[in-house]
């Protein structure tokens, strides 16, 4: 039993240490959506908002005159990893609001419209966190 | 003593070790963890994501003694991909009494929303006897939660300490919830093996 117990941990190791970069081309799409009007129907950059539409439907309920990003991010495989993304954006005076969807791995940050969003800026926070910021995408509600 | 009352008094003294060695940068990290052969309780601060440092009491069952370690946790490598992580450390400690009382190590772990695997291995070097430690785990999550809902792992832990040979194989539970982490597992041999958390 314990034979079997250390190759399936084996396996598992050998899965988890091969290559993973067919990932890097997958992209989430938008599950299609029949509200019209809604927010996350918009087009960014020539591409839909890639988030669930439900999830930032709530998030941006009652919101006006703000900056949604809705940054990609590897890694972000767990509550208890993802808290200090969480709390790393909340020092910025300019965040209102945060929300992270571990399912589709995106963070969710509402901006004044003042706040200057720089994917740079953005890809160190989430860094100092231990992940990556893969992708951004903004909108002005 | 009770195995109640045993338990009970395990989650309030101790502390832990080779889950979640560092923190996001900035963050500090509270642990705990007792078992069999340990009772410890260690502080750690990672300046970046890349390390961290601390302070751990370990009161030594085995020789019945207390040590105070200097930590380093340093990670070697990472992986994120958009469904996993991966990753692994370096570790090692110095006593505050005495240098030629230290211990050295390797653990590392890969997981997704829906699977974990992880193995540790520890040199720990006194002046009453060396010893090794190693251990593996492999786990699942039962439900996927959203960010803020209660976690739960179901693990299966097996380790071995030089001191006391044999490999011990045991069923461990893991939940978390916001900034705190509890993990608990027991076998008849081992006896509880209870691990405590908080981040901040």
């Amino acid at each position: 039993m314990k034979k079997g117990y250390f190759l399936t941990i084996f396996l598992i190791s050998l899965f988890a240490w091969a290559d993973d970069d067919h990932h890097k081309s997958h992209t989430m799409e938008m599950e299609a959506h029949s509200h019209e009007g809604h927010k996350h129907e918009v087009m960014v950059d020539g591409r839909k908002l890639e988030v669930d539409p439900d999830r930032f439907d709530k998030f941006v309920d009652g919101q006006k005159n703000f900056h949604v990003a809705v940054i990609s991010v590897n890694g972000m495989v767990c509550d208890f990893c993802a808290r200090g993304i969480e709390k790393t954006f909340k020092k910025d005076k300019s965040v209102q609001k945060i929300d992270v969807d571990l399912s589709r791995g995106k963070v969710l940050v509402l901006y004044s419209l003042s706040a200057k969003i720089e994917f740079e800026d953005i890809k160190q926070k989430i860094l100092s966190n231990g992940q990556n910021a893969t992708d951004l995408q903004v909108i002005s509600i | 003593m009770g195995i109640l009352k045993k338990f009970f008094c395990s989650l309030f003294l101790i502390s832990s070790i080779e889950a979640r060695p560092i923190s996001y940068s900035g963050g500090s990290t509270l642990m705990s963890i007792s078992d069999n052969l340990k009772d410890s309780t260690y502080y750690h601060y990672s300046p970046t994501y890349k390390y961290s440092i601390g302070v751990e009491q370990v009161k030594d069952k085995f020789f019945d003694k207390k040590f105070t370690y200097l930590r380093l946790t340093y990670l070697i490598n990472r992986k994120n991909t958009k469904n996993s992580q991966r990753n692994l450390y370096f570790q090692s400690a110095l006593s505050t009494d005495n240098l030629n009382d230290n211990f050295y190590g390797m653990h590392g772990d890969w997981e997704t929303r829906r699977l974990f695997s992880g193995f540790g291995y520890k040199k720990v070097i006194n002046n009453f006897r060396d010893f090794a430690e190693q251990y593996f785990q492999l786990g699942i999550a039962p439900y996927q939660g959203n960010y803020g809902d209660f976690h739960t792992w179901i693990l299966m832990k097996t380790r071995k300490n030089s001191l006391v040979g044999d490999w011990k194989t045991y069923p461990v539970l893991k939940f978390f919830k916001g900034d705190f982490l509890f993990e608990i597992g027991y076998d008849s041999d081992v006896d509880w093996d209870v691990h405590l958390m908080y981040r901040f």
